[in-house]
């Protein structure tokens, strides 16, 4: 038998030093968080520099002062917060009422497809045919009220919504498909627990998207008929060149579109918590 | 909902026996054989392992045994019965863990016990203590990405177990770890298997890997899928890899398989003495 020598390199000794902690995620006001005001903070700066030295007149830019004291008037005395209200009444109707039809059409198509050669040229062909061209049949068929902007919304919403939610049905995996067979699931236990799970990431940029889109919208539909509403106050300020209050109406929709990103993407993180997140390179 | 009751683990009743098991594919208009034949006996408690190189028809045969394919020739039945599609009473374990990303790892384990009709507490203590039978303890909580590949088929296999299935099957289970992580894991369904005394025909690639746990290994020879032979390991336990006798096993097993590839790199290995 021949003589295996074995020599050791080098013994472990436990460490003396604690254990290694791991970096905690940016919290407060560091750099991270910070960053992403700087942007808008040198535009506001701007802004100032160029309203209050007159390097553009104020009729086309008047200063922050003017536009926040703006804001105020609109909001004590001509119940901004009724239009903006009514905004957000029909945006957040037509969002349901689109999300939840495409939600429903789309895991249908996605089952079945049957349902998807039944529904598909029709659909795609609305598809095709631009929004902004579809309104004035709509306010003509529907009139200049709620519903005819509700109607718009929806439709356009509806989209998005739809495609990605068959593309995550169409997505799922096979392995997973199988391991429910396994398990004896039935067809509905595998759709609650398989298939609609798995398509979330999909359903849910496509729900993102159609949020934010919905919320831009409302000043198209809004802005071509009706006497209510955010989108109706931007085209009349511009009409009675009140520009002050043509900015306060766009801050604002910014603002709200930004929340209303911000809300989903928390729903999104909190979903798919289960994802590991690409943070970037 | 079936009825399967949580009583705790013993030896279930059930013999597994396949009768003349013939199965082809279609492939590009041509007929493909993959398995011609198949003739198996599985006793109640037994732990058979299939052996065989890559192409041999194993995996096909768990898939037939499991209920996820039915178009065969041949008999499968369990307990005197056909088999007819999937059903809880044979489990699987395949070699991508397959937990479901979006569910914790003791939720991965109790959708095992979806159609078993017992109260939540029961279904709850039962997927507790599966959780503590492979080791993963502290874990329920995890979702599979932060798992490491054994521990993920660890839960894999809890999931397996925790409905008291007559059969286990286990695809290769261990082939998608390291050597470390295998022969970890190797020892723990050893362990595993001698406390739950419940069937188990694993498949794999590894022939040291069916010597190690099998009461009985079947080798298979490939195109067509054939059992070459079937032989009762009778080496004490626990099995010592470096042993002379489970050498010998190795060789022959070995030598078997090498008949149906290039007989050169096995052809000392028949000069060897019957183990």
């Amino acid at each position: 038998m021949a003589q295996i020598s074995v020599a050791t390199l080098a013994e472990t000794v436990p460490p003396t030093r604690a254990p290694h902690e791991p970096a905690a995620p940016a919290r407060g006001l560091s750099w991270l968080n910070v960053i992403g005001l700087i942007l808008p903070l040198l535009l506001l700066g701007a802004w100032e520099l160029a309203s209050h030295l007159r390097l553009v007149s104020s009729v086309f830019l008047p200063t922050p002062e003017r536009t926040i004291e703006s804001f105020m008037d609109l909001l004590l005395s001509d119940n901004f917060q009724w239009d903006l209200l009514s905004s957000l009444n029909i945006v957040g109707q037509a969002f349901a009422y689109g999300t939840a039809l495409a939600l429903a059409l789309g895991i249908a198509a996605g089952l079945s497809t049957t349902v998807e050669r039944a529904f598909g040229p029709t659909l795609d062909g609305i598809r095709h045919i631009p929004p902004i061209a579809w309104l004035p049949l709509i306010v003509l068929w529907a009139g200049i009220g709620p519903l005819g902007k509700i109607i718009f919304i929806s439709k356009v919403v509806f989209f998005p919504v739809f495609l990605n939610t068959l593309q995550g049905i169409r997505g799922a995996q096979k392995e997973h498909l199988e391991l429910a067979r396994v398990l004896t699931l039935n067809k509905r236990q595998m759709l609650r627990r398989v298939i609609i799970p798995g398509a979330m990431p999909s359903i849910l940029v496509g729900l993102r998207y159609g949020a934010s889109l919905a919320w831009t919208l409302v000043v198209v539909a809004e802005g071509l008929g009706g006497m209510t509403g955010i989108g109706f106050l931007i085209f009349r300020a511009q009409a009675l060149l009140m520009t002050d209050q043509l900015l306060v109406c766009m801050v604002v929709i910014g603002l709200i579109g930004f929340a209303i990103d911000y809300g989903m993407r928390r729903i999104e993180r909190r979903v798919l918590r289960w994802k590991p997140a690409f943070e970037g390179a | 909902m079936t009825e399967l009751t949580l009583a705790p683990s013993g030896a279930r009743a059930g013999q597994l026996s396949l009768r003349r098991v013939s199965k082809s594919y279609r492939v590009n208009g041509r007929i493909l054989p993959v398995l011609d034949g198949i003739d198996l006996d599985v006793e109640p408690g037994e732990f058979v392992c299939v052996v065989g190189a890559s192409g041999c028809g194993k995996s096909t045969l768990l898939r037939l045994i499991v209920g996820l394919d039915h178009d065969y020739d041949g008999e499968i039945l369990l307990a005197d019965e056909r088999i007819s599609g999937t059903s809880l009473t044979r489990g699987m374990v395949f070699q991508d863990h397959r937990l479901l990303p979006w569910l914790t790892v003791e939720e991965n384990i109790a959708l095992a016990l979806e159609n078993v009709a017992s109260p939540a507490a029961a279904k709850q203590a039962r997927v507790q203590q599966h959780i503590d039978l492979v080791g993963l303890a502290g874990f329920e909580r995890a979702y599979p990405y932060q798992l490491s590949g054994g521990m993920a088929q660890r839960a894999a296999i809890a999931r397996g177990l925790v409905g008291n299935p007559e059969i286990l099957l286990l695809d290769e289970p261990l082939g998608a770890l390291d050597a470390l992580s295998r022969a970890g894991l190797q020892e723990q369904l050893r362990r595993i298997w001698i406390s739950e005394k419940i069937t188990m025909i694993l498949v794999t690639h590894d022939v040291e890997e069916a010597i190690y746990l099998a009461d009985k290994v079947v080798v298979m020879q490939p195109r067509p899928g054939r059992i070459a032979r079937q032989f009762k390991v009778e080496l004490p336990s626990p099995r010592d890899r470096a042993s002379i006798p489970f050498v010998a096993v190795r060789q022959r097993i070995l030598a078997d398989m090498g008949r149906f590839e290039s007989p050169a790199p096995f052809a000392a290995a028949r000069t060897l003495p019957a183990a």
